[in-house]
């Protein structure tokens, strides 16, 4: 009974200390502190956008979803004239992730996870900031194991792979914001 | 926590169809070499009837003769809804294309007020969620339930640590007796395309262990399988309902129970308090596999 309860005291402390080192980790990477503030920035600036947007709802038919989709692409273009590739991915914030896939790639039992991506047909596709990713191109399923380690996006965003290149899209409007090339290693 | 202990007995086709007769029927606009109906499902008053369909959307005549099958079954045998296992629109999603590749192939069961409860595959997009006729609320992750049953569709191409801690919530206050996920990619295939998804696996299948999930049903793979039960749990592909990848089953794999390669087919599933009845068919009509899950 004695031993149990000791134990439970250890368990409680080491997770007191896991917690706490887990928010200094967090605290000291400036690298996802600069990305994050690129990410809150756009949301604003898509926030705004959308208001113009025509209005979706849930039970909406597919001529609704059409417009919503084209309007929303078109004034995210607009909004954004110039933007280029690496505005979100920059060096220090690319070094993070490549750090990060890099670790996450490493060992063979990671192989299936490399499969899974070049698996994907994305034959194609025209990677272009301020441009949609096709509709009709497959997308990668985006490994669960390594979204726990990549900074978390708001759900307004997503990863996504082609080939070895990162994307960066606007998940509802599938404008590609921002990629990586050569991110997979 | 309550641990859900399954006994499964396959009741091979012999007896379930003792238990409900097989019933012929036979109509002019079946497609070619048709087989004679047979239900391999008990039809009880006040179970819950439902089909599932997965890679659906490729709005060829394949995808148009299963849906027409359906509806022939939907005739024997009433299921109120259709799960659907993802992919369901293949290469364009302009209005024409929900028109082809989903809305026309199952024309008859919306009509008869059928509902179609959609997942995301590696080919849908985002905005499919706002889709009125794939009831999925606006949500690329939803529950919702019928009798005793709480379904739950996941957002496999994007399991982010938000959607696993929104499944653990969900989970940790389930009361529903049946616990059925549905999603795309398969944890767990034989198929030489594609195969078990193993970093998938790895995030869900703790958690679908640790509250106790019943049935896993996926697509992805174009074959149907049902797999071998995993820790407990029982995993079927179904992912052959417009598009077919003849062959494809490793037979070597050992992971299959059953499988079949050869054309598309979809499943009906009846629930009737402990006991879950499924039946595989394939595009003319012929049974794949049959039997039932009981839950202890």
């Amino acid at each position: 009974m004695k031993r149990k309860r000791h134990v439970c005291l250890l368990v409680f402390v080491c997770a007191l200390f896991w917690g706490s080192s887990l928010a200094v980790a967090q605290k000291s990477a400036p690298e996802i502190q600069i990305f994050e503030k690129q990410v809150n920035d756009y949301i604003a600036l898509r926030n705004k956008v959308r208001a113009n947007a025509p209005k979706l709802s849930k039970d909406s038919t597919p001529e609704q979803i059409h417009a919503y989709r084209t309007t929303l692409q078109d004034a995210l273009r607009t909004a954004r004239p110039n933007a280029k590739p690496g505005e979100f991915f920059r060096p220090e914030v690319a070094d993070f992730i490549r750090r990060t896939l890099k670790a996450e790639f490493q060992g063979k039992d990671r192989q299936e996870l490399r499969e899974q991506i070049f698996e994907t047909e994305t034959q194609g596709v025209v990677i272009r900031v301020n441009y949609p990713y096709p509709q009709s191109a497959e997308l990668s399923e985006m490994p669960a194991t390594l979204l726990a380690k990549l900074p978390p996006l708001p759900k307004e965003l997503r990863y996504r792979f082609v080939g070895r290149n990162m994307l960066l899209v606007d998940r509802e409007s599938d404008v590609i914001i921002d990629y990586m090339p050569d991110a997979l290693p | 926590m309550r641990r859900t202990h399954l006994l499964f007995a396959i009741v091979i086709s012999a007896i379930l169809f003792t238990a409900a007769p097989a019933q012929k029927l036979h109509t002019s606009s079946a497609p070619a070499a048709s087989a004679p109906l047979k239900l391999a499902l008990p039809i009880k008053d006040g179970s819950v009837k439902f089909a599932v369909i997965g890679d659906t959307g490729s709005g060829t005549e394949q995808q148009r003769d299963v849906g027409a099958m359906m509806v022939k079954y939907h005739a024997l045998f009433p299921f109120d809804f259709v799960l659907m296992m993802g992919d369901n629109l293949y290469g364009g999603e302009a209005p024409q294309d929900f028109e082809k590749k989903f809305a026309e192939p199952y024309k008859a069961l919306l009509d008869q007020k059928v509902k179609f409860y959609a997942t995301l595959g590696n080919h849908d997009q985002a905005l499919q969620v706002n889709y009125a006729n794939f009831n999925m609320n606006g949500k690329e992750y939803y529950r919702f339930t019928k009798g005793k049953i709480a379904f739950y569709s996941l957002n496999s191409n994007y399991m982010d640590q938000k959607q696993v801690q929104w499944l653990e919530d969900q989970l940790s206050h389930e009361t529903a007796e049946w616990k059925v996920m549905f999603f795309h990619h398969p944890p767990y295939s034989s198929a030489k395309k594609h195969g078990s998804d193993g970093q998938l696996r790895e995030v869900v299948e703790p958690i679908f262990l640790k509250y106790g999930v019943d049935v896993v049903l996926t697509g992805h793979d174009h074959v149907y399988e049902r797999i071998k039960p995993q820790k407990g749990i029982y995993y079927f592909v179904s992912g052959a309902g417009g598009k077919l990848r003849t062959g494809d089953v490793d037979k070597q794999s050992g992971l299959a129970e059953k499988s079949y390669d050869r054309d598309l087919h979809f499943m009906l599933f009846e629930v009737d308090g402990d006991r879950m009845y499924f039946q595989a068919i394939s595009r003319t009509g012929e049974t794949i596999d049959s039997g039932v899950i009981q839950r202890k």
